[in-house]
C-alpha cells in the first residue's frame, strides 16, 4: 500500500503554515487600522477635556466605552483568526483525504 | 504484544480512513453573507450621513441641535442596528459578530440618551461619536468579510 504517514503529515503541516502565512495580512491590516482609529479618538477625547468641551464624568464614561469598542475589535480579529484556522485545517484534511484515496486506488 | 500493536495500527488506519473519505470538514465560523455585508455598509453610510448633517447643517444656537430634530434619524439607525443584530443572532457559530452588534447597539442607544438628556451636542462630541461608531461598524464589516477567508478554497 502506497501510504507514507510521515510524508502526509509533512505535507499537512506545510499546508497549515502556508495558509496561515498567506492570510496573515488579513489580521495585520485591520489590527493596525483599529490602533490608528483608537489613537485618533484618544487625541480628540483629550482635546475635548482640555478645552472644557466635555465634563470629567463624560470623559470617564467615554473611556468606559473604549473598553467595549476594544472588545468589539478583538471579536472581529477572532473571526478572522478562526476563518484562517478553518481554512488551514481543511487544507490539511484535504491532503490526508487525497493521500488515503490514492492509497486505496493503488491497493484495489 | 505484537497482536495488540497490530490491532492498534489497524484501528488507527481505519479511523484515518473513515475521516479521510467521509468528507470531514472543520467549521469554526459561519459562511460569508454578502447581503449582510451590504447592509453593514449601508448602515455605516447612514450613520456617517446622520452625524455629518448634524455637524454641517445645524448648530447649538437657538435649539438647532435639540434632540427632537434628530429623533427620527436616531430611530431609523437603531432599527437597522437591531436588524443586523437579529440577523447575526440566528446564525450558528456566530457569537463574535453577534457580540459586536450588541456592543454597537448599546453604544448607539447611550449616545442617543445623552443627546436626549442634554438636548444639545457640541461639534467635538459629534466627531467623537462618529469616530466611535465608525470603528464599531468597521469591526462588524471586518468580521463579516473575514468569514470569506474560510469559504475560499484552501491553498
Amino acid at each position: 500500500m502506497n501510504f507514507d504517514i510521515n510524508e502526509v503529515l509533512f505535507q499537512m503541516t506545510d499546508a497549515i503554515k502556508q495558509n496561515v502565512a498567506e492570510n496573515w495580512d488579513e489580521v495585520k491590516t485591520p489590527a493596525n487600522n483599529f490602533l490608528q482609529n483608537r489613537k485618533e479618538r484618544y487625541t480628540l477625547l483629550a482635546d475635548l477635556l482640555i478645552n472644557n468641551e466635555i465634563s470629567q464624568p463624560r470623559f470617564d464614561s467615554r473611556m468606559e466605552d473604549e473598553k467595549l469598542i476594544a472588545e468589539a475589535e478583538f471579536h472581529a480579529i477572532a473571526v478572522i483568526s478562526k476563518a484562517i484556522a478553518q481554512k488551514a485545517a481543511n487544507a490539511a484534511i484535504d491532503i490526508f483525504q487525497n493521500a488515503v484515496k490514492a492509497a486505496i486506488t493503488v491497493a484495489t | 504484544m505484537k497482536t495488540v500493536l497490530l490491532n492498534r495500527s489497524l484501528a488507527l488506519f481505519f479511523l484515518g480512513l473513515f475521516f479521510g473519505i467521509s468528507g470531514c470538514k472543520i467549521t469554526l465560523v459561519p459562511s460569508y453573507d454578502a447581503q449582510l455585508k451590504e447592509q453593514i455598509e449601508s448602515t455605516s453610510k447612514e450613520i456617517d450621513r446622520f452625524y455629518l448633517n448634524m455637524m454641517d447643517m445645524t448648530s447649538n444656537a437657538e435649539g438647532g441641535r435639540a434632540y427632537d430634530q434628530f429623533r427620527e434619524g436616531y430611530i431609523n439607525i437603531e432599527v437597522e442596528l437591531l436588524s443586523l443584530l437579529n440577523k447575526n443572532k440566528v446564525r450558528p457559530l456566530n457569537t463574535h459578530s453577534t457580540r459586536i452588534c450588541e456592543i454597537t447597539l448599546q453604544i448607539w442607544r447611550k449616545y442617543k440618551q445623552e443627546h436626549k438628556e442634554d438636548d444639545a451636542i457640541p461639534d467635538g462630541l459629534i466627531k467623537l461619536n462618529m469616530l466611535a461608531m465608525n470603528d464599531l461598524m468597521y469591526a462588524m464589516l471586518i468580521a463579516e468579510k473575514g468569514k470569506a477567508i474560510a469559504d475560499n478554497p484552501p491553498n
